[in-house]
């Protein structure tokens, strides 16, 4: 037995050794480990994405991943740096009196390649983006633009979308209303140049690797190994290249949020988001970002619900109570909503919560006023007793969410005595479930496009598309109206805040969360900004300084 | 040899057609549809349905997926607009295989050794140190295993990498924590099996002829008591080879595991027809390598007529 056990431990070590062995050869690709290359007086940064880029197309761009990097290594018009448009290709430009023409002027840029970049780049993009063939999940940004909306429905023909290059360095934009956020919204990806004659030659493939696309903004995509990691390096040909420090950016895929932190606890990455669950023991280090994200509760107004009635609504307002929801499902982290804006906003001088301070509902629960309306509403509705109203509260299938729907679910049950079920669903599902108007309460949220309220308080108009609760207030409409033509910038904030409490007052939603992050960033890194619109992160300016 | 082979084939190949149309049905009954999204409109959903040709009859876009895959056109990804599932599938297979087989060298070779010593030894020390592994192996869910060693090698003793997979170092812990079930499995089947050949007659007959307990045990037990662990190996290798998704999660390897979750969570019908097509295809063939490893194996089991 014994010579049977050795010769077998024997056998086995030779297959071990053969492991060995074959690590040598057939091991995946193990060049650019990052921090080994860098030459000593190089600068590089590496960082971590929870997914890689589905598309870099600009055009096609549809994820806040892929919007942060696209803005990294291209360059638009203009440019939204740390809360500030400044110019981008366009080194000036003018507005016509009525706010509706803007004529651009282009400097001398050149693409990666060498080429130009032209007043016509911009134009085939923005013709690109609502061309109803290139079917972009994000045309809609493009909505201010003179025709854009009737272009992408097929209605009219691609030429008359209101943008065209006057010459090579002037670009014409007209709008359908005086927008004042507009010139912001010029820093999405969606606006900014594309090469018509590399769509022509790659077709669908246009972005998939780093040769099927131009890069003009401060870094070039030198690799991309799908699903696992980007390096961007200094664009040589950029504009402004003396002001960008960094030489190298390293950009690795790391889906789980704990293997981030523990690769930037070893120092392998240089600034990282603290998992949610971890952020107690990071506190003392930690910086706080808001990311724009404002969650709230839809409530359905439709037909026979029993949301329709204001006074019901009212009272399940007042029957959350946001700080100990806070404190139960973000352990503090997130910032109770007690208003629907995200108070950081721009305003017009100051931020929007500076300049227009506003608590719809109070941080505690109001058991009484809730009762109040409460009572109102069982009469209303001719029940006998607040236990007739059953209400259904939807959201995903996360365990996240699960605690979020518990905890107002208990709270709304204990303080009002009526009955909430919980429904959980896959994501997709609870979206299509929200555009068929098939739920009574939905846990949902929306992140800002560009820096105004108006980016979320558009949602709620009669016409919106993405007013899934039927709500209808000839008042907003009006509100809503009069900003979008007014020129007066003080007058115009007036009215949307006026909007933004007629809203409240109506209960059409319950304001819960605005979304906060923990992140942890290694003080040799200087210049890194975070930002809750345009960017997730913005290195441009960054710097390494030892 | 060659008819046998013939008719494996084109029976497997009405397994994958069956395979193909069962999800190809399935996909669209999930609730939801690829493209809606927070931000999404109505005008834009036609466009984009029109584009992918989601707006013809189901049974046009049947035939059309079918013809095109003759042609071996997998489509592009729904989600990842700019990429061939083709290409999304060749870029991450090599990772997950390279993670698999060496998991699976490991596995195969420590489970087996195990469940012969074992087997060996038994009722004494060395017999209830390889159960209790097995055990361990069996009962412990992957991602703790792969969690725990992450933590304890990587975080805490700086030996080994966090995670990545950038050289021989990076595949240690993946491999381990990704071959551990199937370690314990293969022990636990090794020696059940070796339990039942060393009772068999021609054990006897073998020791009794005068051969050395060496000649006996790797000449008739062990080649006897493989053949149930090549049986549980067919599906076992499909289903490493083409990625787990919670260690490559873990360990950030950028294979193809991941890609059945997401493919479902976003919707995205051709990825999920394509990978779900690569894993039938993949375990066709070990299937069948394991029905033709038997008659290499055992001659008695020719399953095929000469």
């Amino acid at each position: 037995m014994k010579k049977n056990t050795v010769l077998g431990m024997l056998l086995v070590v030779i297959m071990i050794l053969s492991l060995v062995g074959c690590g040598g050869g057939n091991q995946a690709p193990a060049d650019n480990a990052a921090q080994e290359d860098a030459t000593p007086s190089e600068k590089v940064l590496t960082y971590s994405v929870l997914t890689d880029m589905p598309t870099l197309d600009q055009s096609l761009v549809n994820s806040v991943a892929s919007m942060t990097l696209t803005s990294q290594i291209q360059e638009g018009l203009v440019r939204l740096h740390d809360g500030k448009v400044i110019p981008g290709i366009a080194k000036e430009w003018e507005v016509s009196e009525d706010g509706l023409v803007y004529i651009f002027h282009l400097r001398d840029a050149k693409w990666s390649d060498g080429v130009n970049v032209t007043a016509y780049d911009f134009e085939y993009a923005i013709k690109r983006l609502v061309d109803p063939a290139t079917a972009s999940p994000y045309s809609f940004i493009a909505e201010p633009v003179k025709n854009a909306m009737k272009v992408n429905s097929g209605e009219l023909g691609i030429e008359e979308t209101g943008v065209k290059a006057l010459d090579e360095k002037t670009l014409e934009i007209t709008l359908e209303i005086p927008a004042p956020y507009f010139l912001g919204m010029l820093n999405m990806p969606h606006f900014y140049g594309v090469r018509k004659d590399l769509v022509e030659k790659y077709g669908q493939d246009f972005a998939a690797d780093p040769d099927k696309n131009v890069y003009c903004g401060p870094f070039v995509l030198e690799e991309w190994k799908h699903e696992d990691r980007l390096i961007l390096v200094k664009n040589q040909n950029f504009w402004d290249k003396d002001k960008v420090n960094l030489d190298k950016v390293n950009v690795i895929v790391v889906p789980d949020p704990n293997t981030a932190l523990s690769m930037f606890e070893n120092g392998d990455l240089d600034f990282v988001d603290v998992p949610p669950n971890l952020v107690e023991q990071y506190m003392d280090k930690a910086q706080l970002y808001y990311d724009g994200a404002d969650d709230f509760l839809k409530l359905n107004m439709d037909g026979k619900n029993p949301l329709k009635n204001k006074n019901l609504r009212l009272a399940v307002n007042y029957s959350i109570d946001r700080e100990d929801y806070i404190n139960i499902t973000t352990n503090g982290l997130y910032d109770a909503g007690t208003r629907y804006v995200l108070p950081v906003v721009a305003g017009v001088d100051k931020k929007y919560g500076e300049e227009y301070p506003y608590e719809a509902f109070p941080l505690k629960a109001d058991v009484n006023t809730a009762k109040e309306y409460l009572d109102k509403a069982v009469a209303e509705l001719g029940v006998s007793s607040p236990q007739d109203i059953k209400l259904e509260l939807l959201t995903t299938d996360t365990d996240n969410s699960r605690i979020q729907a518990e905890v107002l679910q208990d709270q709304i049950q204990r303080n009002l005595d009526i009955i909430v079920n919980i429904k959980q669903v896959p994501y997709k599902q609870r979206l299509q479930m929200e555009t068929n108007h098939e739920f009574q309460m939905v846990f949902s949220g929306w992140a800002p496009d560009y820096d105004d309220p108006h980016t979320y308080l558009c949602l709620w108009t009669t016409n919106s598309p993405y007013n899934q609760i039927s709500y209808s207030s000839d008042k907003y409409d009006e509100l809503m109206d009069f900003s979008s033509t007014c020129r007066d910038p003080r007058e115009r904030m007036d009215a949307l805040f006026e909007a933004e409490k007629v809203l409240l007052e109506d209960g059409a939603v319950v304001p819960l969360q605005m979304r906060r992050v923990a992140w942890l960033m290694d003080p040799k890194v200087k210049g890194l900004v975070k930002s809750y619109v345009g960017p997730r992160e913005d290195y441009i300016y960054a710097d390494i300084q030892e | 040899m060659a008819k046998y082979l013939l008719r494996r084939l084109l029976i497997s190949m009405l397994t994958i057609l069956v395979l193909i149309t069962a999800v190809w049905i399935l996909v669209r009954f999930l609730p939801g549809d690829p493209f809606t999204s927070d931000k999404l409109s109505p005008e834009i959903k036609e466009n984009m349905m029109r584009y992918y040709g989601f707006d013809k009859p189901l049974t046009t876009q049947y035939i059309t997926y079918l013809k095109n895959l003759l042609h071996g056109d997998l489509g592009y990804s729904l989600n990842y607009k700019n990429l061939t599932v083709a290409r999304i599938l060749k870029d991450s297979f090599p990772y997950s295989a390279d993670l698999g087989v060496r998991a699976l060298l490991f596995a195969i070779s420590t489970g087996l050794f195990l469940g012969i010593v074992a087997a060996l030894n038994r009722s004494r020390f060395l017999d209830y140190f390889c159960i209790i592994i097995a055990i361990i192996g069996c009962s412990v869910p992957d991602f703790i295993i792969g969690s725990l060693l992450q933590y304890v090698f990587g975080v805490k003793l700086k030996l080994l990498p966090v995670a990545q997979w950038q050289g021989f170092k990076y595949t240690i812990l993946p491999s381990i924590a990704l071959g551990f079930y199937t370690l314990a499995y293969v022990s636990r089947v090794m020696r059940a099996s070796m339990l039942e050949v060393v009772s068999q007659d021609y054990i006897k007959t073998a020791s009794s002829k005068g051969l050395s307990d060496v000649q006996v045990v790797f000449k008739h037990q062990i080649r006897n008591a493989i053949l149930p662990v090549i049986t549980v190996l067919g599906p076992i290798v499909a289903a490493i080879l083409t990625g787990t998704f919670v260690i490559e999660s873990i360990y950030t390897i950028p294979g193809m595991g991941k890609y059945y979750v997401s493919g479902v969570q976003t919707l995205d019908y051709t990825l999920i027809l394509g990978s779900t097509i690569f894993y039938g295809v993949l375990l066709v063939i070990a299937n069948t390598m394991v029905d033709m490893a038997y008659g290499i194996i055992d001659p008695r089991i020719r399953v095929y007529k000469k």
